[in-house]
């Protein structure tokens, strides 16, 4: 019981990096279109890394 | 520019909601808590306000009534992280207040954000308790959404479009959809290919001339000639003759027809909608469609999802069925979560039209004394995929109900084993009632607690019946 409750807090937790994550995919697309600097592409494609990161840091908890 | 408050605690999400809702040039402001946004609120008009529904300090919710209390004039989209209780957001979020699911993508956001502009997006009509995309289609899965994009694009543009899809599906409502979204000058016209007796296909496509044969009295235009200038739609399309179909090519090709025993061309500028339930696996194996006419007319097919695989739909379907007919009959009957799980656990191998008429059934059925909804025990049907042991298949009536006494009633009590398609709700319906009747040596006490109603609700359907006799 106690295991399939950290599951679902594990499960609970990734999903707000991988939130993260499309809504940043879905901005890149945006700015793409838009025509917006290399530069500013670069901060989202940077911040969808840190999101992924912790993503998978939340999810090696699993196991622990 | 449209002003738009958004709120939620989640301020990464924000961020970056904020930055695309910008690029869809909007003007937008955040709020982390419902203090913050009580206080946005209460000094500035917004547009929108797309709203959090689990909020540091309470509940998205508390903001709703603060804006209903206080008059606020704004469209409110709820948005929740968690997809467990979407279904229940769904529920709540009733006549102008819309929902979104993490992660929104920019497609939905600027759905929502632009509704309001009555453009061609799919509109939300405030007169329904439930979002109704182009006038007619409701629907908030994956699925579903795919299909108005396509819908979206198809309907700017001339092309003939193909329905494809189990019966049941609404292929009828989303060529209405298609038509509405299209705002041709023409009406919509709809004939059904499988209907039309093999001689007067002619004239119900061409039409005639007075006296082109037997019996045609009149001139009669035909449903190319009336659908101008709007769309024609095909239903059933594959059960029309191959035989009849060169002729069908001819129109298409010629955009011109020629009634039957007339000489004139007349020229026709429609879109043709065709629909079919067969799979294009079917269409060609069978070559129940000439392949000139399959390309002639699909030129941009569209699948309808079955039931089945939008689950998430049928809540909305239900309540959107129900709140119809408490609105005809001025009642207020409600689903609960029970009657919700047993719907969701159903294939509907019949689609919507099987979800309307079970709703309708139970509507029939229902108690109202405890004001609800009487389902059956289960949705057997002869077309169910259900894999059922054959010793299931026909349970007899003293199962339909929790209430059921432990002794089995006599024999002759079972319906009849070939309950056929056709017969309608009602009919089952009085046949369970006069068998359970009867079962219970005319006890309607034990009676109506076999079948799960109030006694008044059974005292209300005999004299129904007699007064029908």
């Amino acid at each position: 019981m106690e295991n399939k409750q950290s599951v679902e807090t594990v499960i609970h937790d990734a999903r707000k990096p991988l939130n993260h994550i499309t809504m940043n995919a879905e901005l890149l697309k945006i700015m793409v279109d838009k025509s917006i600097s290399p530069e500013d592409i670069k901060k989202v494609a940077e911040q969808i890394i840190v999101s992924a990161k912790e993503c998978s840091e939340t999810m090696q908890q699993l196991l622990k | 520019m449209k002003s738009v408050l958004l709120v939620d605690d989640d301020l990464e999400f924000t961020d970056i909601a904020c930055r695309i809702i910008e690029y869809l040039e909007c003007e937008v402001f955040s709020a982390a808590t419902l203090k913050e946004a009580k206080q946005w609120l209460d000094t500035q008009h917004f547009d929108h306000v797309l709203l959090d529904f689990m909020l540091p300090d309470g509940s998205g919710l508390h903001l709703l009534d603060h804006i209903n209390v206080n008059g606020i004039s704004t469209q409110v989209t709820m948005i929740t992280g968690h997809p467990s209780v979407k279904n229940a957001i769904a529920q709540i979020c009733s006549t102008e207040i819309g929902h979104l699911t993490k992660p929104i993508d920019a497609d939905d956001l600027k759905q929502v954000l632009c509704n309001a502009g009555g453009n061609n997006l799919p509109n939300k009509n405030k007169t329904q308790s439930h979002a109704l995309y182009f006038d007619c289609l409701i629907g908030e899965s994956s699925t579903m959404k795919d299909m108005y994009r396509m819908i979206e694009r198809v309907a700017q543009t001339d092309a003939n479009i193909m329905l494809l899809g189990e019966s049941g599906v609404g292929k009828e409502m989303v060529a209405q959809a298609i038509h509405n979204a299209s705002k041709l000058s023409g009406q919509r016209v709809s004939v059904n290919c499988g209907a039309i007796p093999k001689d007067l296909i002619g004239s119900e496509l061409f039409g005639h001339e007075k006296g082109a044969f037997t019996g045609a009295n009149a001139q009669k235009k035909g449903v190319f000639e009336l659908a101008q200038d709007g769309t024609l739609f095909l239903d059933e399309l594959t059960e029309m003759p191959i035989e009849m179909q060169p002729n069908l090519l001819r129109v298409l090709e010629t955009q011109t027809v020629t009634r039957v025993g007339g000489t004139k061309s007349i020229d026709v500028n429609c879109r043709v909608i065709s629909a079919t339930n067969r799979s294009v696996e079917e269409i060609a194996q069978n070559k129940v469609l000439r392949e000139d006419i399959y390309f002639r007319l699909a030129v941009f097919p569209i699948s309808i999802p079955p039931l089945r695989e939008r689950k998430e739909d049928i809540a909305l379907l239900a309540q959107y069925f129900l709140n119809d007919m408490n609105k005809q009959n001025k009642s207020s009957l409600a689903l609960t979560d029970l009657d919700m799980a047993l719907l969701m656990a159903h294939d509907w191998p019949g689609n919507i039209r099987e979800l309307k008429h079970t709703i309708h059934r139970a509507f029939i059925m229902a108690d109202l004394q405890e004001n609800k909804l009487v389902f059956p025990a289960s949705f057997d049907s002869p077309f169910s995929r259900a894999t059922q042991a054959p010793a299931n298949a026909n349970p007899p009536p003293q199962i339909l109900s929790p209430h059921a006494p432990v002794t089995p009633p006599p024999v002759n009590t079972r319906l009849s084993a070939d309950t056929a398609v056709g017969t309608t709700i009602e009919e089952l319906e009085k046949e369970l009632i006069y068998k359970t009747l009867a079962s219970v040596d005319g006890n309607k006490t034990n009676a109506a607690k076999i079948l799960g109603i109030s006694t008044k609700t059974l005292y209300n359907r005999l004299n129904s019946y007699e007064q029908t006799h």
